[in-house]
């Protein structure tokens, strides 16, 4: 720009006008849906602190370690589970899953993977001398074994229906048993090396954090040579980032930016959350702890009109405490209903004299939480009921998570871990669970035996029942089940995971070439 | 000379005593505020494992033990291991420093650069439309929120213009907009306060009588009055210093700049204590010495309040 001369640049600005007057003469436009590309810049939300895997369960770290780490079983963007380092799994018995694993695999440094990885990997995560942030997710597992080195035996201790499911989540990450014992935890931490389709490089804290494709990954080499991945917390410049063309992809896109990215050279790209956002209720509490009240508080919410105005239309409304996507979810039953009359009718049967209901929230934990907990508040005035809105920082909402101390609702995002009701409101509200404000015997007894049996058809069955108890007594009351939005460049050819996994392996990620 | 070593022997012990009361407050108010165990766990996580936690951090002891144990630690240096990061806390504060150095010593200088020489150009050409311009961007520039100003200049600059990259830590060019956003505040207030400062001193006798003289406008500008207004700008300079830290925070936040004001707010939201503590230290620290140099620099310009 600074060469131009005055004429040249005068001569520009004619040719630039001309050109906002032929809306289609914006040659960069069709240009920039292809790309000459080897480098795909990432932004997100935060940074990454960890990169030992099973020290961690936050998005803005598992989207990386799912990357350079493998799961024995992938889950991939069409929710299904697909092989990964093992290529076959199967019940050999009620309590025994055996695995068998893929051939030929090296690991960064050039080790062979063995099944011996795979049993260290299980046992360190329960291991009390690492001592690892993922110590609950194997809890089914009584032992493995490694009968030969392409074979890993599970034996459980009772029936696991889903153990291919938590082996493709978080905690699942395969890591190499003689590099981790060879340099201690804090050096694996420092320098990770995985069997994944990206290598580590270098990280710089809140700055980038770069990654070299692994030319010998088993699934193929991705389509770029090298992955930066850039921290930008502030909604507008992350934006800004990508308009600009400076990143190729940013996630956490909230809905009411949508247009702006859906426009010229970028688009929105999102995935059916994998979970629902609810009011978890402490039915402990009176009125909470009277049914009528609870029916009445779900009838008297509009969500329709906060799906279109909080969410620009980016979520549906929920039918149950189970998520759309996940095993066993009942297409047949109606969306949850508005209708303030019968709440008003609910309400007055229920013997509800007024007292105060409160909603704890927070302010930009979960996408929308004050402005939906803002919205329903005053839904609920509207029905007669005396409500409001109290809001907590995020660190007292978790102190108030921990010790089970929330007073009346509050927002609960749960992600559905292993794509199944167990994974999701049973994970949580099971006795001794961390929303466990309410019991209901028959809904205990069919819970525990869904988590427990291998028959898909019976679990069907007490997932029908548990959800008729469970929209009578609703300890959680669904609001909404979002879209989760990224920004992508149109030359960027992706497919979202709904459920936090970030794929870049070659199957969900391309760049579009000339 | 004497008094001189007696002068910062007693700065020095008040200055102790201020990092000692600045490390206490942060401490209690700290822990008074939040517990990092739950913010560490997965909020399935059951009881024991918050137990757990809790032992390996050393939070389930109780509160005047942990003081203790920080204060021992300090003495010696140690500000103990970041929750967060698992690494000594020391070294990842000594880690973000140099690109927070980087940007606020570029925005000051930005600030010093422009701000006095549009503060004495307006104050000479006082009521001129120069001077009602200046200040007038000048009071937009100090009312203006350091959000804001720098949400403005991404748009316009970089995304609209085209000139500028829109965040990160790069080039010199990825300096120019933080470096701005950051001493907007500091450019504005001043380019005020030198104004004022020069008028105030161009009114005074013995301006009137170098004028007398027959010396030439520059030399009764830059020597005469600049050098007698010099106390109050140096002090407020100073001072702007200071909140550049302050601001550090919001404009290293607006545009993914990698430095310790960002590392602060996010270790107050982990509740990440040893961080947190090293960062208040290190901060404390630096304004004591600016403050400091101030009295020192006092005492260059104005020989009547040199310590005697």
């Amino acid at each position: 720009m600074s060469d131009l001369t005055r004429r040249e640049l005068l001569k520009a600005a004619g040719v630039a006008g001309a050109a906002a007057m032929l809306p289609s003469a914006r040659p960069d436009v069709a240009e920039a849906q292809t790309t000459q590309k080897r480098e795909l810049v990432v932004a997100q939300g935060g940074d990454i602190a960890k990169f030992d895997p099973h020290f961690s369960t936050s998005s803005n770290e598992i989207r990386w370690t799912f990357n350079l780490f493998d799961n024995l079983v992938s889950r991939h963007p069409d929710g299904k589970l697909y092989p990964g380092l093992a290529t076959e799994w199967k019940l050999t018995n009620p309590t025994t899953w055996t695995f068998k694993l893929r051939p030929g695999v090296k690991w960064h440094n050039g080790d062979p993977f063995t099944s011996a990885d795979v049993k260290y990997s299980f046992e360190r995560t329960w291991d009390p001398k690492v001592a690892t942030r993922v110590n609950t997710v194997f809890t089914t597992v009584e032992k493995v074994e490694a009968p030969d080195p392409m074979t890993v035996v599970f034996t459980t201790k009772k029936p696991d229906p889903l153990l291919a499911a938590r082996a493709a989540f978080y905690g699942g990450q395969i890591v190499p048993k003689k590099y981790v014992e060879a340099v201690g935890g804090d050096q694996f931490n420092a320098k990770p090396i995985g069997t994944g389709p990206v290598r580590f490089v270098s990280w710089t804290k809140d700055d980038k954090f770069v990654l070299d494709a692994n030319p010998d990954y088993f699934g193929g080499k991705p389509d770029f040579d090298r992955l930066v991945v850039r921290p930008i917390p502030e909604t507008a410049a992350r934006i800004a980032a990508l308009l600009k063309g400076e990143v190729d992809i940013i996630t956490q896109l909230p809905p009411d930016h949508g247009e702006r990215v859906n426009s010229g050279n970028t688009r929105v790209a999102g995935a059916l959350y994998a979970g629902l956002y609810v009011l978890a209720v402490n039915s402990k509490a009176p009125p909470l702890d009277n049914p009528l009240v609870k029916q009445a508080l779900s009838l008297g919410i509009d969500r329709d009109v906060i799906v279109k105005e909080l969410w620009r239309g980016r979520g549906i409304v929920p039918n149950s405490q189970i998520a759309k996507g996940d095993n066993h979810y009942d297409a047949s039953l109606p969306p949850l209903k508005y209708d303030p009359k019968e709440a008003r009718e609910r309400l007055k049967k229920s013997g509800y004299k007024g007292e105060e209901i409160l909603i704890e929230t927070t302010s930009g934990y979960t996408a929308n939480d004050k402005p939906m907990s803002e919205a329903i508040v005053a839904m609920w005035r509207d029905i007669g009921v005396n409500a409001r809105v109290d809001v907590l920082e995020y660190s007292v909402r978790a102190q108030k998570n921990r010790d089970k101390t929330f007073k009346g609702l509050w927002w609960s995002d749960p992600t559905s871990t292993l794509s199944d009701p167990d994974g999701m409101f049973w994970r949580l509200l099971a006795p001794g669970g961390p929303q466990d404000y309410w019991r209901h015997a028959r809904f205990d007894e069919l819970g525990e035996a869904a988590r427990f049996s291998v028959d898909e058809k019976f679990r069907g069955q007490a997932y029908k029942e548990m959800t008729k108890i469970f929209l009578e007594h609703l300890p959680w009351i669904p609001v909404v089940q979002p879209y989760e939005d990224y920004g992508l460049q149109k030359y960027v050819e992706w497919t979202p995971n709904p459920n936090q996994q970030f794929e870049i392996r070659r199957f969900a990620f391309k760049f579009r070439r000339v | 000379m004497r008094a001189v070593v007696a002068f910062l022997a007693a700065r020095l012990a008040r200055a102790l005593v201020a990092v000692w009361l600045v490390s206490t407050v942060v401490f209690v108010v700290m822990r008074l505020s939040g517990d990092p165990v739950p913010l560490l766990l997965p909020p399935d996580a059951p009881r024991s494992e918050y137990a757990r936690v809790a032992k390996e951090l050393g939070t389930d002891r109780p509160l005047p033990v942990q003081y203790g144990v920080f204060l021992g630690n300090a003495l010696r240096g140690d500000f103990g291991r970041s929750i967060h990061f698992r690494q000594p806390a020391a070294a990842v504060v000594f880690g973000y420093l140099p690109a927070t150095a980087e940007l606020g010593l570029t925005a000051f200088a930005l600030a010093l650069v422009i701000a006095i020489p549009i503060g004495i150009l307006s104050a000479v050409q006082r009521n001129s439309l120069i001077d009602q311009l200046t200040m007038a961007v000048a009071l937009v520039g100090q009312s203006a929120p350091t959000f804001f100003v720098g949400i403005l200049l991404i748009l316009v600059l970089s995304l609209k213009a085209g000139w500028l990259p829109t965040s990160g830590r790069g080039g010199w060019a990825h300096l120019v907009l933080p470096a701005l956003t950051l001493g907007a505040f500091a450019m504005a207030s001043i380019a005020r306060l030198t104004r004022s400062a020069l008028l105030e001193v161009l009114r005074a006798d013995y301006v009137r009588t170098a004028r007398a003289k027959g010396l030439r406008e520059r030399v009764v500008v830059i020597k005469h009055a600049l050098r007698n207004a010099a106390i109050p700008i140096v002090t407020i300079t100073a001072l702007q210093f200071g909140t550049l830290l302050g601001g550090a925070v919001v404009t290293e936040t607006v545009f993914a700049w990698p430095g310790i004001g960002r590392l602060a707010i996010q270790s107050i939201y982990n509740r990440d204590y040893p961080v947190v503590q090293c960062v208040v230290f290190l901060s404390a620290l630096l304004f004591i010495v600016i403050n400091l140099t101030v009295e020192l620099i006092y005492g260059v310009l104005d020989p009547r309040i040199r310590p005697r």
